[in-house]
């Protein structure tokens, strides 16, 4: 069969994931109760888990679309998620521990902008650089602040969570959606807004135009280094709100290395998602997904526990299999060059 | 048979003379290349790097209440003492340091040497235990097994980047976490290789596997491996075929082809290669370090390794030294947060900070360059130069004054939101002085108007503060005052060269 049939490339994948999940909802509909309800639970799962490696990821997309590789996501989630819990636990106010945690992250990734875009150093060195530093900080200040080793003490003023009583007692929408983190819905939005950025707006298109062909922007007069840096920016300050989502959103502490590798799993579902919002949207809900029924076997499946391993390891695999046998990435052109202007003769 | 015997003699000997020769003359090459100007450059770089980052960290120290010269003092004392540990720390760095370099030069990163080395360290561990074997031989062949699977895992990402053309930074990750999670379960309760006791790991392995200790408690024959290796390494990237065309490979992939290299072929084998070496750090460590195999033993030996190979410009001899120097920072850590009470973790930070420095080596020249610029112009007309850098050197102390005052806020008894404020403003007044340093230090007209928000900065975060705890801060009051003043000098002064100038 050939798979070129299938358009991917026109409105019809809209339209195609939209009728997907109409018809799953009904299909769920039709299902026994307490299968509804594990599916609710399923799905809540995949949300929670998906929410960092979104928010993360298009982070990196906003960053990597500017032509800059931002591998210090790790780095500046896991200060993100300190800031988050620091503040909300002083502060005594989640909103204010949220808006720290875009600021840290923002304040982040922009010595990761100045040491790429200023001073042209190398992309990949300078991001190592981030995650070590962003590693170490947030355990020294861990320390500092709790005056405990490992874990900090629990922030009790998480960000509270949206109820939906109507949906109570649905079989499925109940534990699905009825209780519900608002960060969940940042995240959907902020993919929402992200599209219209980056492709439909004048900003998008110099961002765009950056990363593929920066002589261009530069000779239509918009200054390429702001335009990346602006993305890089960006680009920390979203993951800043995915680590914080860890921190005060999901939990209620900041832990010693937090993220345990979330930062590289956003960026391969950033690569999975071929750098685009709806892209990277998808993939880290897969990826989320793939998570979720980690859990899903410990809990309802426990007879698969000795392999537990193996099903922790399915979204790796998944994404080599995805990656050499399916599909080829294409990244932005210029990514990782720096831009040089041409020097008056 | 003597006549017969003879030529064979003098032949061996020649050969060993041209050999020596070559070892010689490869000597000098080396010599010739620390000498170099390309080197020396770059090693200057790196100090200047380390430098700065140690008095950032040194800030940072401050900031978080430790004494950062008792600290520094400690630091380089544990690892001057304890050279047999520093020596320890360094040699599975080296490898893996070496192994991540090895694929830099081919354009490729491989961010998966952890994998590579659990791999490798898992196929020792299993013929360190399960076979027996005289006692030279036995740890040979657990290190040429070790660095066989680490190059067959390292090989599979290269396949997969050469010829499906998956990004080895995805393919190289995703495959160290398999890695980790295989390896754990091979040793876990449920896997064929578990030894019965509470501790996921294999059972002890015989001791003819066993590296020997060289030099003081821990010091292993994998020090020596590592070393040999470096100079392995050098030889494969600037002396053969293979390793200049991996060089053509990694600096323009398209001319290299056109050239008639065969670049997927060498993509594969670069990272086939690099494997192996972080096979080889896992199978050192494995049989040096440790007796038996334990789930997650590296603890990032192989992150690490990425670090290194970025501190020492990818170049062998760079990243022996680079590696060297974060055993010896490692090793140091101890003595340091036994003694002076800092947590071990101050080196992560100091280890960030000097990679981000190296990422932006202009950083450092421009810093030099303007110092030049700055000194001259006060040497030439001291009135009105020195405003300039008397006002960037208020611009880099109001930073420090800032973050100060921000840390005796923080620690008082009672926080009011007011009080939160103007801590978050003192903040910000610390990230306007690095802006004022810069603009001031370069003569940027802007600066004077930066130094007219620091100004108004300082006398709101004093405000802030007087709202919300009913005292007055003196210091952001005088602080407020001095940047009002430079504001004003520096205007005047401004006005003055304008007028001049318009009258010339």
């Amino acid at each position: 069969m050939n798979w070129r049939l299938i358009n991917w490339q026109s409105q019809y994948r809209t339209l195609a994931v939209l009728a997907s999940i109409v018809i799953g909802l009904i299909a769920i509909n039709f299902m026994p109760v307490e299968q509804q309800a594990i599916a609710g639970w399923l799905v809540a799962t995949t949300l929670q888990m998906a929410t960092p490696l979104v928010l993360a990821g298009l982070g990196g997309m906003y960053s990597e679309r500017g032509g800059i590789v931002n591998i210090g996501l790790e780095g500046i989630m896991l200060m993100g998620a300190f800031t988050g819990a620091a503040v909300a636990y002083y502060a005594k106010d989640p909103w204010l521990g949220l808006l720290g945690a875009v600021m840290v992250g923002g304040l982040f990734a922009s010595i990761h902008g100045v040491a790429c875009v200023k001073y042209k150093g190398n992309h990949i060195v300078s991001g190592t650089g981030i995650i070590l530093f962003g590693t170490g900080l947030s355990t020294l200040l861990l320390e500092l602040v709790w005056h405990q080793k490992g874990q900090g003490e629990p922030v009790t003023n998480t960000v509270p969570d949206l109820m939906f009583p109507a949906l109570l007692d649905h079989p499925f929408l109940g534990p699905a959606f009825s209780v519900i983190s608002p960060i969940v819905l940042f995240m959907f939005i902020i993919t929402g807004v992200s599209w219209f950025v980056l492709f439909r707006t004048p900003f998008g298109l110099r961002l765009r135009a950056a990363g593929e062909d920066p002589s261009t922007l530069d000779s239509a007069g918009v200054s390429v280094q702001w335009t990346r840096f602006i993305g890089v920016v960006i680009s920390g300050c979203l993951a800043g709100l995915g680590g914080a989502y860890l921190s005060i959103g999901f939990g209620s502490a900041f832990a010693k290395e937090m993220t345990s590798g979330r930062g590289f799993i956003s960026l391969a579902a950033m690569i999975f998602g071929n750098w685009t919002p709806f892209g990277v949207l998808a993939a880290g809900l897969f990826f989320g997904f793939l998570i979720s029924m980690n859990y899903f076997i410990q809990i309802y499946f426990p007879i698969l526990l000795p392999f537990a391993n193996f099903i922790a390891m399915l979204p790796y695999v998944l994404v080599i299999i995805a990656l050499g046998l399916i599909r080829k990435s294409v990244p932005p052109k210029a990514i990782a060059i720096p831009y040089e202007k041409e020097k008056k003769g | 048979m003597s006549v017969t015997q003879n030529p064979d003699v003098e032949d061996t000997s020649d050969n060993s003379s041209e050999l020596i020769a070559r070892i010689e003359e490869y000597y000098k090459g080396v010599i010739a290349k620390l000498t170099g100007e390309e080197f020396t450059n770059q090693f200057y770089w790196s100090i200047g790097s380390v430098l700065l980052a140690l008095v950032v960290s040194a800030v940072i120290m401050v900031m978080a209440g430790y004494n950062p010269g008792v600290a520094f003092v400690w630091l380089s004392y544990g690892a001057i003492t304890k050279l047999d540990q520093v020596l320890w720390y360094a040699s599975p760095l080296i490898l893996t340091g070496l192994s991540v370099a090895l694929a830099f030069r081919c354009g490729l990163f491989n961010i998966g040497a952890e994998g590579q080395l659990f791999m490798g360290s898992m196929a020792s561990a299993l013929l360190a235990y399960l076979f027996a074997f005289p006692i030279v031989v036995h740890p040979i062949l657990c290190l040429a097994v070790g660095v066989l699977a680490g190059a067959g895992y390292g090989f599979l990402a290269g396949l997969l980047k050469a010829y499906r053309g998956a990004h080895e930074v995805v393919t190289t990750m995703m495959l160290s976490y398999i890695a980790i999670l295989f390896t754990s379960w091979l040793v876990s309760q449920n896997g064929p290789f578990w030894d019965g006791s509470m501790v996921p790991r294999t059972p002890q392995f015989y001791d003819t596997a066993l590296l020997p200790v060289i030099f003081g408690n821990y010091l292993h024959l994998g020090f020596i491996i590592a070393l040999m290796a470096v100079f392995g390494v050098d030889y494969l990237i600037n002396k053969t075929v293979l390793g200049y065309e991996m060089r053509a490979v990694g600096h323009n992939i398209d001319a290299a082809e056109n050239a008639g290299i065969d670049s997927k072929k060498k993509v594969a084998i670069a990272l086939g290669i690099s494997g192996g070496l972080s096979g080889l750090a896992g199978s050192t460590e494995i049989i040096g370090t440790f007796d038996r195999f334990t789930a997650n033993w590296s603890a990032g030996l192989g992150w690490d390794g990425i670090t290194v190979a970025v501190l020492g410009n990818n170049n062998p001899f760079g990243v022996l030294a680079a590696a060297l120097f974060f055993g010896a920072l490692k090793a140091g850590s101890n003595t340091m947060q036994v003694i002076a009470h800092v947590p071990a973790e101050m080196i992560k930070v100091i280890q960030g900070l000097v990679v981000l420095f190296v990422a932006a080596p202009r950083i450092i020249s421009w810093l030099v360059d303007h110092s030049q610029t700055a000194k001259d112009a006060v040497e030439k007309e001291p009135a009105k130069a020195l405003p300039w850098v008397l006002a960037a050197l208020f611009g880099l102390s109001s930073v420090f004054i800032a973050l100060g005052t921000a840390r005796n806020i923080m620690v008082l008894p009672t926080l009011t939101p007011m009080v939160l404020v103007s801590i978050l403003i003192l903040v910000l007044v610390a990230l306007t002085g690095i802006l004022v340093f810069v603009t001031e230090f370069t003569h940027d007209p802007r600066g004077s108007f930066l130094l007219l928000i620091i100004a108004v900065g300082w006398l709101e975060a004093g405000i802030a503060f007087y709202v919300g705890s009913g005292t007055i801060e003196v210091t952001s009051l005088i602080m407020s005052a001095i940047s009002f003043l430079f504001w004003f000098a520096l205007n005047f002064l401004a006005k003055g060269t304008i007028e001049e100038g318009e009258g010339s």
